[in-house]
């Protein structure tokens, strides 16, 4: 299982980063903007091939199949990995070694995204979570589509 | 293993009502998400997220606090009350009970509420109001007068089933995060969504279509939609005949708001009037919805009737989808209202001027001395303070010093009183100014019900015992209310909730077991077996005759222009990290981390003409003050305007005084300014 992420429907209003904070102690999860246009959660994408697990030179990150796991007490706090992670959602925490998206292992799904209220964030299988996108992106075609050929609304 | 318990909750924060469960375990409290809520299916907002931080925090108050010389002072609650008592019967005997006021709060129970208002009526004084006067008591006369009730017509997860949103005056995303989820439902089945707001947002990021409308233009860009629409023939011809009146008076009224002359008025392309007009009337289920930017305004009230009148004319109301949604914005505003904690009615919508439905009440109550006529208001009550008229205040739960305008003025008249009282969670500014402070109970140290802006009534439990000596405000009121003489015979809230089935009708059917059940009962629930009524006026209005009534307005520019010496307009409004006068949020960690400080959004163009540069402490005056906020550049805003949050008590020592002369709210979203960079930073 894995969090997609729904762009069109991020609407900037933090909830995953509190909500995040609320259950580890700190926010693995945080939302950018362009102010007056848009907004993107970031977080750990559990990369195939991961460049923090790979840089990792006390094996505290572990490559697995569907996500990349974290062994705290490894960790010698050296930061390679905040420096190898390309979206920079792994980083050297204040309460713990290493802050980093553990998909909530310890509960049936991420506070995350049960808590986003635009639903912006989607929990699912990878054909699971695409196919919701794609569900929703078709939806927003044939509204442009029915305006060009003349069976919109407006 | 330790034991667990969740109990069930209604978020503290706006009027959604969204569920939750508090999840008590040895190591401390936890949120738990309730998936199964009707209106939030489990989801939460940053402030939802974050409620619990103000539960054990260590600002609370813990005990009774007397002023002295010395500062405050530490007193029984034995000593407060009979403080509190010996100074309402001195007032009453001195000047008259009208020289007493009551301010209850948007944040207590129905119960607290209703027992509170009470109070202050039977021992015959008329000022009694609380915080709706500020956000939503322009929906109050203009609903009424236009359906006959004056609340939300649908339930929020029904705006899904819209095929055409209209939003005006709402920041939805940001200030009711929740509301985004269903209208993004809407925008999943190919519905859409325009918006008419001066700033730029992420609700309007949302729009399929943005107006973006000169402030305090509404009225006429509403007018000029109805032209548009009568112009089309586009107007719901069978829903106008059969079930309003006032269609050939608004027809006449609108006549004169050609797109031409709209275009100049609101500052948005005529095109983009027309697509808003056909696209709301056209779609088989439109719905309005409107907030803070509609209601505070110096002509609140026209503007709320007429986005009514625009419902009501292509029949977009009495129907799944087809709706109009005043988002209110305190956890239990919508039931401090219905419970009669407003200074125009009696609990049940009876107005203060009806004397034969007042007759009923003192029956009820087993009183026959009722105060007929309006009271005070929570915005003339300052101002009787400094005429001598108001000697003695009693604030529950609320920062009136920092929620109302123009806030210096307040607070000095404030000054004025010969005794003010204040209960509450934290020592807010408000308290401060007291002569007595009260410790209240938080929402989830205390039982009863609270009524959401979808009018769903919810019983909570009891989760935490009250820190310290902290008591609930129906404790207080009861022990209050029995040293002064008064028949306050309650064994707890479910019996003031019986009470309140008997005198406000929509209440009836609603029992404590009935609002403990998922998602609570919606009113009007007239009778036990009655199932609540989510989608009001499906057959007919409660208004005479069974008719709506259209009310042509008229459109009036804001009170303040801009000047020579006040060349900017200051608008005000909410942020999705804070809540209202911050007297919780801002001491919330979690949020406070991520919205630090007063800021004020300044366009790129004025940020260059007045020598602003983004982070700068600038400094923002109006005729009424001046302060400080952090600047942040952005064509959020348009050229001319600029926006600071209310969240912040500098805020409303900017905020215009002029008030709507119906509603009696004050226009917080429009104030002639100047900005500049502070000297010295």
């Amino acid at each position: 299982m894995e969090v997609y992420v729904d762009i069109d429907r991020c609407i900037y209003c933090h909830a995953c980063e509190v909500a995040c904070e609320r259950v580890h102690g700190e926010a693995r999860i945080s939302v950018g903007a362009v102010e007056e246009r848009a907004s993107v959660p970031l977080f750990c994408h559990q990369c195939d091939v991961a460049p923090c697990a790979l840089a990792c030179p006390a094996g505290a990150l572990v490559q697995g199949e569907a996500a990349v796991s974290f062994e705290a007490e490894k960790c010698t706090r050296c930061g390679l990995c905040a420096i190898s992670c390309p979206f920079g959602a792994v980083y050297i925490g204040e309460t713990a070694p290493l802050q980093k998206c553990d998909l909530c292992s310890e509960r049936e799904a991420p506070a995350c995204v049960l808590t986003c209220p635009t639903e912006a964030l989607i929990w699912g299988d990878g054909e699971d979570g695409a196919k919701r996108l794609r569900r929703r992106a078709a939806a927003r075609m044939a509204q442009s589509c029915a305006e060009a050929i003349g069976r919109g609304r407006i | 293993m330790a034991e667990e318990k969740l109990v069930p909750t209604v978020c503290p924060y706006c009027a959604l009502g969204c569920g939750f469960y508090i999840k008590l375990k040895e190591d401390g409290p936890e949120i738990e998400y309730m998936l199964d809520h009707p209106t939030n299916e489990g989801s939460l907002c940053a402030k939802g997220n974050a409620s619990l931080e103000v539960i054990n925090h260590p600002d609370r108050l813990r005990h009774p606090l007397k002023k002295t010389e010395g500062g405050w002072s530490r007193i029984t609650w034995d000593e407060a009350l009979s403080i509190v008592a010996g100074k309402i019967e001195e007032t009453i005997k001195r000047h008259g009970p009208d020289a007493l006021g009551f301010l209850g709060s948007a944040k207590s129970t129905n119960e607290e509420n209703y027992l509170f208002q009470k109070m202050a009526r039977t021992l015959g004084s008329k000022n009694v109001d609380c915080c709706a006067r500020r956000c939503h008591s322009p929906t109050i006369p203009a609903l009424k007068r236009a359906f006959g009730s004056a609340c939300m017509t649908n339930p929020i997860p029904d705006l899904a089933n819209s095929d055409c949103i209209f939003v005006i005056g709402s920041n939805f995303a940001e200030n009711h995060p929740i509301v985004a989820r269903w209208a993004m439902r809407t925008k999943d089945r190919g519905g859409r969504i325009v918006v008419a707001d001066p700033r730029l947002t992420p609700t309007t990021w949302l729009a399929d279509l943005h107006l973006q409308i000169r402030l305090g233009t509404d009225v006429a860009l509403l007018n000029g939609m109805m032209k548009v629409i009568i112009d089309e023939g586009l107007w719901d011809r069978k829903f106008v005949a059969e079930r309003t009146t006032g269609f050939e008076e608004l027809a006449e009224k609108v006549s004169g708001y050609t797109l031409e002359k709209v275009s100049e008025i609101i500052d948005a392309p005529p095109e983009a009037i027309v697509k808003a007009a056909r696209v709301y009337a056209k779609s088989p289920s439109s719905a309005i919805v409107y907030s803070m930017g509609i209601t505070q305004h110096s002509h609140g009230t026209n503007n709320v009737s007429a986005c009514a009148d625009l419902a009501l004319l292509c029949g977009q109301l009495g129907r799944s989808g087809a709706g109009l949604y005043p988002l209110r914005g305190q956890n239990n505003v919508q039931g401090a209202c219905d419970m009669g904690v407003l200074a125009d009615f009696y609990p049940g919508s009876v107005s203060v001027h009806d004397p034969g439905a007042i007759r009923f009440i003192e029956e009820a109550w087993g009183t026959s001395a009722l105060p007929i006529g309006m009271g005070m208001t929570a915005e003339a009550m300052p101002v009787a303070a400094a005429a001598g008229d108001l000697r003695f205040l009693y604030i529950m739960g609320e920062d009136l010093v920092n929620s109302d305008s123009s806030s210096s003025r307040g607070r000095r008249e404030l000054e004025n009183l010969d005794f003010m009282v204040v209960q509450d969670i934290f020592m807010t500014d408000t308290a401060e100014m007291a002569d007595l402070v009260l410790p209240a109970a938080a929402w989830a140290e205390k039982e009863g019900t609270f009524t959401s802006s979808e009018r769903r009534v919810q019983w909570i439990p009891r989760a935490f015992d009250p820190p310290g000596e902290a008591r609930s405000d129906l404790s207080t009121i009861l022990k209050l209310a029995s040293l002064l003489g008064l028949d306050f015979d309650y064994a707890g809230p479910e019996d003031v909730l019986t009470e309140i089935g008997r005198v406000v009708s929509s209440y009836a059917g609603i029992s404590k077991e009935r609002a403990e059940e998922r998602g609570g009962v919606i009113w009007p629930c007239p009778h036990p077996e009655h199932p609540g009524t989510p989608i009001l006026h499906q057959e007919g209005f409660s208004a005479p005759e069974g008719r709506g009534r259209i009310v042509p307005m008229e459109y009036l520019p804001p009170a303040e222009e801009t000047s020579l010496d006040y060349p900017l307009l200051l608008t005000t409004g909410r942020v999705a990290l804070h809540h209202n006068a911050g007297s919780m949020t801002r001491r919330s960690f979690s949020l406070m981390k991520r919205s630090p400080e007063l800021f004020v959004e300044v366009n790129p163009q004025d940020a260059d003409r007045w020598s602003v540069i983004d982070g700068d402490l600038v400094e923002v005056e109006t005729r009424r003050g001046e302060a400080w906020a952090r600047a942040r550049v952005t064509p959020r805003q348009e050229e001319g305007v600029i926006f600071m949050p209310f969240h912040f008590p500098e805020t409303n020592l900017l905020t215009s005084d002029v008030i709507d002369p119906e509603a009696r709210i004050p226009e917080f979203k429009v104030a002639a300014c100047r900005i500049g960079k502070m000297k010295g930073v």
